[in-house]
């Protein structure tokens, strides 16, 4: 290089660097105003009612659709009720948080929550006016408190969904003669009275895209819960006992009793990781059955066929009894969080309609948006059909009781279930003596 | 794009040295000295005042559009007009504000003044997000504690990583390998082709069309796998093989050959590239010296060997760094293909970033491997610009 063209370089770079600088500072300043807006706004201090309350949710249009239909009809109020489903939740709760434009959204997982809570972007349920005891009457005292952070509380149960459900082909099982088994033991005595009589017992699919493994982790979560019971549960969650407990091992090993049985899962353990898991219970449709159980969170009728009938083509019975007096339930749900523009009357007369036995009764009916409601007083009739009522009977039960535990999958940290997918994956081709192995490989994950 | 940025800063000629020059045939020592101090003064307020100035103009206009409560497609297309005119207008006006200097200093802040708002660019979008990230990778899970060199150790102990290292390394050396190889062969080929060379080579060149996510797509219908029980294969390998009566096979869970069927994917896709730009090289060759080999009684293989090759050397040299720079962030492929990579073992660098941060959650982490991954881009670069510093000195 010649000596005017370093000086030249020199030039570019020291304007390059106070160009990153001025940029810098520029970002920089904006974001010490977004925090210390959100900081003081964030308190106790009320914003004028602007007639309008949003609602951002993860909903598809035609569930959102239809739940725009029963605020119309019925919240009773002279503001309006914008239901606002987007296919980009995700990505938009973030920016309308930290924007300030959020009123409420509704958040698939406690983790979540407890994010936008640090964040200070929302307001906690104290700030806007709510009772806790009140509200622990009503959703039970352990779901109110998952989205617990530094003493407050910051989402709002709004909906609630089964998992435990194991599902079966009706009119075929009855007319083969067999009955919903009442314990574990029951369920392989079964599977092996179907292989006698030349069936395979079991759909399973695990495969989801990048995701994976998360069917095999409900299966585990379902045992645990019935093996080593809530406490246990909890603890582990917390990773106060490590991921190859003994606990968590024996559960493991339960889960293989099914998974790794002679002739019990179609196409075999190994190749579940290869099914999708929306295509695993399509044999189960065939005639005569190409598998009699499968085990799936309430939302898998979405993907049946369509012209099966419930209680006719299909219908489930909860996961039976592991452990005597452990019949815990394992269930998925939503919280409504409100985002510092949201802190107006308005939004907080609009939670306390919708989360009240009028409005969810309502949501019920509707077969459209099938969503279940995690009031306890919500009772059976209030639902479409009878799986939604048998479901939402075991639920509040649940609730009530403090036996209902949410998915683990959406309380570990991100990495540790990642890492719990791909080992369950990793199980299932490896074979019943790997359980341990693979349970120690997900516990190194933990930060 | 790199040739582009060279030029920008090897082409305008006259600047310094000239103003330099003209200072230098003044008399007084002190003058000169004070002249250049406001000749670089002026080149840097001039590089910066006037493309912020238009930035800000700019930014108030879109701020103001965002908010603008009129009919969406009507500020869609003011926001064109203002954008794209903007644009203009910022450099037209440049341009008039240098034209207004003393002539003695135009020749010496034009330069800066157009590089201006490609360095601000630059800067906000590229050096700026850089040293950010290597703050980040030092970071924890959230980006709240310092935490060292723990996410580095992680990258270079934890097996999955490790493996992503080893897959990473064979996408680099086989996706280049075998794109330029059949490439080459095609275009020589199709060289020779009397008729139907248009039409043979846009059916090489096609793939190139498709995007590697929809290409992953198609693929994932060619090694589609079913296990018995669940419905017939659709995939069309497994197609095949059913229809000879054989049992399926789980492509996508054949360690290691699934990494080899994902460089497949690529190989297909950036063949066609490969051939459109060796084919140009091959035409650019002067007829002389083929005929001149042939008529010293050189066969058709060695006039390939001997002349051609050679001759393209440097086309060849190009095509394969960009290969290989594109291997090194394939994700798209591996992401869409592989039901869980870690699973099956098919994880690369950039996969293993995307999902750390998407998935894992673990911010810290994600910096760490986009750092490790710039390092490896690096050298490639460097390599790259230098090697056409030194073919541009021969010319």
């Amino acid at each position: 290089m010649t000596r005017q063209r370093k000086r030249r370089w020199r030039a570019f770079l020291a304007l390059g660097v106070a160009l990153t600088l001025v940029a810098a500072a520029c970002g920089g300043d904006d974001d010490d105003d977004d925090t210390s807006g959100g900081g003081t706004k964030g308190g106790g201090d009320r914003k004028e009612d602007t007639g309008t309350v949003n609602v951002l949710n993860a909903m598809e249009p035609d569930e959102g659709d239809a739940v725009q239909a029963v605020m119309d009809d019925n919240i009773d109020a002279d503001y309006d009720v914008e239901i606002e489903a987007s296919s980009e939740f995700e990505e938009q709760l973030p920016i309308r948080a930290e924007g300030e434009t959020l009123d409420i959204a509704l958040v698939p997982q406690p983790g979540g929550v407890i994010d936008q809570a640090e964040a200070g972007t929302i307001v906690s349920l104290e700030d806007l006016g709510f009772d806790i005891a009140e509200l622990e009457d009503l959703f039970g005292e352990y779901y109110v408190g998952l989205t617990e952070h530094e003493g407050k509380h910051w989402g709002l149960p709004t909906n609630i969904n089964l998992k435990s459900m194991i599902w079966y082909p009706k009119d075929d099982f009855d007319k083969a003669g067999y009955e919903v088994p009442e314990t574990f033991d029951d369920l392989l005595a079964l599977s092996d009275q179907i292989v006698k009589d030349g069936g395979t017992p079991w759909c399973v699919g695990f495969e989801s895209g990048g995701a994976s493994g998360w069917p095999a982790t409900d299966w585990m979560e379902d045992i645990m819960l019935r093996t080593a019971g809530t406490e246990t549960y909890d603890k582990w969650v917390a990773h106060e006992i490590p991921f190859d407990d003994p606990a968590v091992v024996t559960a493991a090993e339960d889960f293989g009793k099914v998974m790794f049985g002679k002739d019990y899962v179609l196409g075999g353990a190994k190749q579940t990781p290869s099914v999708a898991f929306g295509d695993a219970p399509g044999p189960m449709f065939k005639d005569p059955p190409g598998c009699w159980l499968h085990r799936q969170a309430s939302f898998i009728n979405a993907f049946f066929p369509e012209d099966a009938e419930a209680g006719k083509d299909y219908d489930w019975f909860p996961f039976p009894t592991i452990e005597e007096g452990q019949d815990n339930i394992l269930f998925g749900g939503e919280f409504a969080v409100v985002g510092t523009a949201g802190n107006r009357d308005e939004v907080v007369d609009f939670l306390n309609q919708f989360m009240a036995e009028k409005v969810q009764c309502a949501m019920g009916k509707e077969a459209a948006s099938s969503r279940i409601s995690p009031n306890v007083n919500v009772k059976g009739d209030c639902y479409a059909n009878d799986i939604l009522a048998d479901s939402s009977e075991i639920l509040t039960t649940a609730l009530k009781e403090g036996t209902g535990r949410f998915d683990a999958s959406d309380m570990l940290p991100g990495d540790v279930n990642s890492a719990f997918w791909t080992e369950m994956l990793g199980y299932m081709q490896d074979g019943a003596s790997s359980a341990k192995s693979h349970l120690s490989a997900i516990e190194k994950t933990w930060p | 794009m790199v040739r582009q940025a060279d030029e920008l800063v090897e082409e305008p000629p006259p600047d310094v040295d000239d103003a330099d020059a003209d200072a230098a045939g003044k008399p007084s020592v002190a003058s000169r000295g004070l002249t250049l101090a406001g000749v670089s003064l002026l080149r840097i307020v001039g590089a910066l005042a006037i493309p912020l100035l238009g930035f800000t103009a700019l930014w108030s206009t879109f701020d103001f559009l965002r908010d603008a409560d009129a009919n969406r497609f009507l500020v869609i297309g003011v926001a064109v007009v203002v954008g794209v005119g903007g644009v203009f207008a910022l450099f037209w006006g440049m341009n008039l504000v240098t034209d207004l200097l003393p002539e003695r200093l135009r020749d010496g802040i034009r330069p800066y003044v157009f590089v201006g708002p490609a360095l601000v660019i630059l800067s906000v979008f590229l050096i700026y997000p850089l040293i950010n990230t290597v703050f980040l990778s030092l970071k924890d899970r959230t980006g709240d504690e310092w935490v060292g060199l723990d996410n580095y150790h992680f990258i270079f102990t934890n097996d999955s990583m490790l493996r992503s290292m080893r897959n990473t390394a064979l996408w680099i050396v086989l996706v280049p390998l075998l794109a330029v190889t059949i490439g080459l062969v095609f275009a020589s080929l199709a060289d020779r082709l009397r008729r139907g060379e248009a039409v043979a080579k846009s059916m090489i060149f096609l793939p190139m069309a498709i995007s590697f996510a929809g290409a992953a797509v198609t693929f994932r219908l060619i090694y589609s796998f079913r296990p018995e029980g669940f419905g017939s294969n659709v995939g069309l390998l497994n197609g095949i093989k059913s229809g000879l009566g054989m049992q399926p096979t789980p492509w996508m869970q054949q360690q290691p050959w699934n990494n080899f069927l994902l460089i497949v994917i690529m190989v297909w896709m950036q063949t066609g590239f490969a051939m459109v730009v060796l084919s140009a090289a091959i035409k650019a060759i002067p007829d002389e010296i083929i005929e001149a080999a042939r008529i010293d009684g050189a066969s058709e293989l060695q006039v390939f060997r001997r002349i051609i090759v050679p001759t393209i050397g440097p086309t060849i040299v190009v095509v394969t760094t960009y290969m290989v720079i594109n291997a090194l962030k394939v994700f798209d492929i591996v992401f869409v293909m592989s039901e869980n990579a870690e699973n099956s073992q098919t994880e690369v660098i950039a996969e293993r970033m995307i999902s750390t941060y998407f998935q894992g959650r673990n911010a810290g982490r994600a910096a760490a491997i986009a750092v490790v991954l710039f390092v490896a881009v690096v050298p490639i670069m460097l390599w790259n610009i230098r090697r056409f510093r030194a073919e541009e000195a021969i010319r």
